[in-house]
């Protein structure tokens, strides 16, 4: 069976600079897969380049079997691809639940005209999108922050809600860009459990970037090491811990 | 919650509330209530586009004139009665939101979309001088007495019904579009144009969507000027109207359909109260502003948003 994400000598190049460099990966349905690597090293780029928002130089992106490196942003995530953003991606004078609707909104089947007309129909489309939000907050715990904006939540607070947010439409793939940034230990214990049960749970396939190098071990089912753009490793967590290779990349010629 | 919305009802006691009007008030004081009434899509349509996609469009006056110049274009040169113009007028502004909204799809934004849009609006003043035989030039045109159903609007009290009418049909229907995944995309947009695509939105369909609503919304309040005054005059359509309508909105409330409202209205009425001290209109108008923005930058509706939770914006239905 084909992998749900593949990724194929996948290059990236801004003017001279070739910020990712022919990279492949693949992502199956329920596993966990880290991409790690020094500052600099292509991971977010490669990141963008699957949800579409930077352009692939050359190589190839297809999910679920489909090529889908020519696609828009919006057309790839409505494909079922769903990422956070590394700076925080909320919608902050939105509430936690709105934020999460958002999330649904290409799953709420209500159109202008209906809207407009005042048909029941979609109203109730309206309406059923709202319980699932706060099921789905309720569910992970936070349902008690729904009415307040995304701004005045806390900071793992926000986490939460964007990964909701991300998860809401139940996508088979999601791209994570450094969940753990800002968050106190307790919470990161908490964030990988929940990692570890979407792939194991639902089978959703997970692609992570991240720096908490305890994190990525205790997650991961493979580890793919980026540096100056190139894969330089691609292996179990163990396995990537004794890698030489890597070594050099994060402590520089041995 | 079923308290909540049982008092979101209760806004219709506004409208309800206001239907003996007419019974207190002379001719010159139903005017100006009448131009309130006008204000409020004119700031609904700013609103939806400034406060809530958050894009920095100046072209509302180009809306506005529009709007006012199909009902009168219609009226005067085609003998079309005043009601059936407000639709077309609608249309027409919704056309002239989508021209203005094109930049912005080229990625245009900030102060170089604001330019831009100001710059709409003066090339259609041009238009409205320059094209003689259908707007009448710099003098304008002078548009029959309203009608609605082949009744003739004579005072203002008639005027002040049918504009009632159509206050509360864009309001409803604003609200509508606003408290779903519409107008949450647009709110999403405003906050975070790339994480809003992440979510699947096609950010450039709902960014037109919202410059077509907008602009359908203030060409409705156009068509209402229109019918108001009875006189259409490029000058109307001036930078200075643009600022008062600017006003109408941050006053009100940036992104808030309640503000609008309430903008409308302060801004309106506030000259009135002034003239009792001559002299001083325009410095009490400024200073009245000037201490909105200071004191509550969220506007008169957030004044309220605190009182009650039912005044709170909000993009989702229960």
């Amino acid at each position: 069976m084909a992998a749900l994400l593949e990724v194929a000598d996948v290059t990236v190049r801004f003017g001279g600079l070739t910020a990712v460099d022919a990279v492949s990966l693949q992502v199956g349905a329920g596993e966990v897969c880290a991409l790690i690597g020094p500052n600099g090293a292509g991971k977010t780029t490669l990141f963008n380049a699957v949800s579409g928002n930077v352009a692939v130089t050359d190589g190839r992106v297809t999910f679920r079997g489909e090529a889908i490196h020519r696609l828009t942003p919006h057309e790839i995530a409505a494909k079922g691809v769903r990422r956070t953003f590394q700076n925080g991606g909320l919608f902050g004078q939105l509430t936690a639940l709105e934020n999460v609707l958002v999330g649904l909104h290409t799953r709420v089947d209500s159109r202008l005209l209906g809207l407009l007309a005042g048909r029941k129909a979609a109203r109730q489309a309206e309406q059923a999108a709202t319980r699932q939000a706060r099921e789905l907050l309720d569910i992970f715990e936070i349902g008690h922050v729904a009415d307040t904006p995304a701004a005045d939540l806390s900071g793992g607070q926000q986490r939460m809600v964007e990964i909701v947010r991300a998860l809401a439409t139940e996508p088979p793939l999601l791209l994570l860009d450094e969940p753990a940034v800002g968050l106190a230990p307790h919470m990161r214990a908490q964030l990988g459990a929940v990692i570890r049960r979407l792939a194991a749970e639902r089978g959703i396939g997970i692609l992570l970037i991240e720096h908490a190098i305890e994190l990525v071990m205790s997650v991961s089912d493979r580890v793919v090491v980026l540096n100056y753009g190139k894969k330089v490793a691609d292996a179990p967590p163990d396995v990537v811990r004794a890698d030489r290779n890597v070594l050099e990349a994060y402590l520089g010629h041995a | 919650m079923p308290r909540l919305r049982v008092t979101r009802r209760l806004f219709w006691l506004v409208p309800l509330a206001l239907l003996p009007l007419p019974l207190y008030l002379d001719q010159y004081r139903q005017y100006v209530v009448n131009l309130m009434l006008m204000y409020v899509p004119v700031g609904i349509g700013f609103n939806v586009v400034v406060g809530n996609l958050g894009l920095l469009a100046f072209s509302n006056v180009a809306f506005f004139g529009i709007g006012a110049y199909t009902s009168g274009v219609l009226a005067l040169k085609l003998g079309v009665p005043w009601w059936l113009t407000i639709l077309p007028a609608g249309l027409m502004g919704a056309l002239a939101g989508c021209a203005a909204g094109i930049p912005a799809l080229r990625g245009v934004r900030l102060f170089y979309l604001a330019i831009m849009t100001l710059a709409f609006g003066e090339l259609l003043r041009w238009v409205y001088i320059r094209w003689v035989p259908v707007t009448g030039g710099s003098f304008g045109m002078s548009v029959p007495p309203p009608s609605v159903f082949g009744w003739t609007l004579e005072t203002e009290g008639h005027k002040f019904y049918v504009f009632l009418v159509l206050v509360v049909l864009m309001v409803v229907l604003t609200d509508r579009v606003l408290r779903s995944r519409f107008g949450r995309a647009f709110m999403a947009i405003k906050d975070n144009e790339l994480a809003a695509a992440a979510m699947g939105i096609p950010t450039d369909r709902y960014i037109l969507l919202a410059f077509a609503w907008g602009g359908f919304v203030v060409g409705i309040g156009g068509s209402m000027y229109a019918a108001l005054v009875g006189h259409v005059t490029p000058i109307a359509f001036d930078l200075t109207e643009l600022i008062l309508e600017f006003a109408v909105i941050m006053v009100g409330g940036l992104g808030s359909l309640l503000g609008s409202v309430i903008g409308a209205a302060v801004i309106t009425a506030a000259p009135e109260f002034f003239r009792e001290w001559l002299g001083f209109q325009e410095l009490l108008f400024g200073l009245l502003i000037i201490a909105v923005i200071l004191f509550l930058p969220r506007g008169l509706a957030s004044l309220l948003a605190r009182l009650h939770p039912v005044f709170v914006d909000r993009y989702y239905r229960d």
